[in-house]
């Protein structure tokens, strides 16, 4: 009653303090903090870029640092407001070294990656790129996707040869690596008579590695229902045939979703392999625009061409299956 | 009415891989007669079940329903199953469909009725197992005594000649087993023929006309349900209902 709040507030401090390991009391941590800047500082010198031994001892101090505050992190009981002190203070610091001792040239940052002065036509060029990027991704996912539901449903259905020549296309695409395949088709096989224009060889390099991936996402999806399910569909007079299309597809196709958008969004991402095999699309445009304008801008652009095509669709995605996820506690 | 029995089976033998489920089973039951089976668990009564319409394929011997053999691998065992109701121990609904959807599958596709005439019917079976103000809804909805009451009204739509129940009420709380158990009551008043794996021994004394005993794959002791249940002859019917009690 006689306590002030003040006096009730310093109480507890006194004695949750009374209880922390030496390390975790402010003092040293905040002294720590200060003195990992300061000799952080007093190893680099002013400019220039840092001898060997500068920059090792400038790693391993940097190390240092980041474990104390990961020890200050991990305490529940400090307050926010330190917390956030410490985060960002690292982070500052970090592009800091990177800012100062890296090497960049940033006077030349915005002179040559952001030159708009030179980039008329270039904008045409992205124009026309997208679209080849958006033919080639929609198509390959669209026959990715009938190849992989077939063979995924296929798989599930036990005959040993189907699952040995499945088993083979899945394994032998999913560790090819695309631009291999995508080589291989355009360059090679010409060579043995088959001449494939540069667009649906990649369109063909897509979709065999991406139908391998997406048999396993179907087959395992189809292997997620539970044999009840089955067995009741079965019990009511439906043949394998009707049991699959009306009962195990639909419930299968509901699990399948997050997995299988994700393959789809990388199935765009990955059309820009096609650039090593001449196909018109964004990022080869943005290459030949470089050549013709002889500024790296347009390469630089071209990235926030692809983010703002990709981040949208990664979004909807994941709406998408936040619906799903709402839809089946319903 | 035909002199065959409804359902008959005849040396029945199971192997799951070298294991030896069931040891020659004989079963025979008349028209609307209800069959219970009993035993511990393992001790083959579900796998007889499965076996009478086939969702387990038994390894030797016949199973007769309505004097035509169905073990014969050239009956159509869709239409044999058509013919057969059955319900499982943990409802089997549909999830992604309504309780009217579920109810209705069977009349769309395999007796191929049009639509409106298979959802009116479902209706009127819901309805007949007491859920006319469910219809719909999806499976997680209702409760477990309405969803296992959605099943028997899934297996009950297709006119079946028989009723298959795999411990129907093993999967519910307490307080849900008497509704399932009125239904199935109802049913058999009617005249349905049912085989039932279940220890509802109240239940069981009531409807059962025959209590058939399995003990390791084998049929130990078989009788009217009174007789069975009050004076056990074998030694394991005894110590499995002293087990049950």
């Amino acid at each position: 009653m006689h306590m002030t709040n003040l006096q009730t507030t310093f109480h507890q401090w006194r004695k949750r303090w009374a209880y922390q390991p030496w390390f975790r009391r402010y003092e040293w941590l905040v002294l720590g903090l200060a003195m990992w800047i300061g000799v952080a500082l007093l190893f680099l010198p002013p400019f220039g870029r840092p001898t060997p031994l500068g920059a090792a001892s400038v790693i391993a101090w940097y190390l240092a640092g980041f474990t104390m505050a990961g020890v200050l992190l991990s305490d529940r009981e400090k307050p926010i407001l330190l917390k956030r002190a410490t985060s960002l203070s690292v982070i500052v610091l970090f592009f800091g070294l990177f800012y100062r001792y890296s090497g960049t040239r940033w006077d030349r940052v915005q002179s040559q990656f952001f030159d708009f002065s030179r980039m008329d036509g270039v904008w045409e060029m992205y124009a026309q790129g997208l679209l080849v990027t958006l033919q080639v991704a929609i198509v390959a996912a669209v026959l990715s996707t009938i190849f992989g539901l077939t063979f995924g449903i296929l798989r599930t259905l036990g005959n040993p040869v189907v699952n040995l020549f499945l088993g083979l296309h899945v394994d032998f695409f999913r560790a090819l690596p695309l631009i291999v395949s995508m080589v291989l088709i355009f360059y090679a096989l010409p060579f043995v008579g088959i001449r494939l224009p540069a667009f649906w060889s990649a369109v063909l390099a897509l979709v065999l590695m991406n139908s391998a991936y997406q048999t396993e996402i179907f087959r395992a999806g189809i292997e997620s229902i539970p044999r009840g399910q089955i067995d009741a569909a079965r019990a009511l007079g439906l043949g394998p045939g009707a049991t699959m299309r009306h009962v195990v597809l639909p419930q299968a196709l509901k699990t399948v979703i997050p997995p299988l958008t994700n393959n789809l969004v990388s199935l765009v991402k990955d059309t820009a392999v096609a650039y090593v095999i001449t196909v018109p699309e964004l990022l080869t445009n943005a290459q030949q625009a470089v050549t013709w304008k002889r500024t790296p801008t347009p390469l630089v652009l071209s990235m926030f061409v692809y983010l703002a095509t990709l981040i949208p669709l990664i979004h909807w995605t994941r709406r998408l299956e936040r619906r799903l996820k709402v839809g089946t506690i319903l | 009415m035909s002199a065959a029995p409804m359902i008959e089976a005849r040396g029945v033998h199971k192997y799951f891989g070298g294991v030896h489920v069931l040891r020659g089973i004989d079963v025979s039951l008349a028209h609307g007669e209800v069959g219970a089976l009993m035993g511990s668990s393992g001790s083959g009564k579900s796998t007889f079940l499965r076996c009478l319409n086939r969702i387990e394929e038994p390894s030797e011997g016949q199973v007769l329903i309505d004097g035509t053999v169905i073990t014969d691998q050239r009956t159509d065992v869709n239409r044999v199953r058509a013919d057969i109701g059955m319900v499982f121990q943990d409802y089997n609904l549909f999830p992604h469909m309504t309780a009217l959807e579920n109810v209705s599958l069977g009349l769309i596709h395999v007796r191929k009725r049009p639509r409106s005439e298979a959802k009116d019917a479902a209706a009127s079976a819901l309805e007949q197992v007491g859920l006319a103000n469910h219809l719909t809804k999806h499976p997680q909805q209702l409760s477990g005594g309405q969803q296992q009451r959605v099943a028997i009204a899934r297996s009950l739509v297709m006119q079946p000649k028989a009723i298959l129940f795999d411990e129907p009420t093993s999967a519910l709380d307490p307080e849900m087993v008497h509704e399932v158990l009125d239904v199935m009551r109802t049913l058999a008043s009617e005249g349905m023929t049912m085989v039932v794996v279940s220890h509802e021994i109240g239940f069981l004394r009531k409807v059962a006309d025959q209590l058939i005993v399995f003990d390791a794959g084998l049929v130990v002791e078989r009788g009217p349900a009174a007789r069975v249940l009050d004076e056990p002859e074998h030694e394991r019917t005894r110590e499995f209902l002293r087990a049950l009690r």
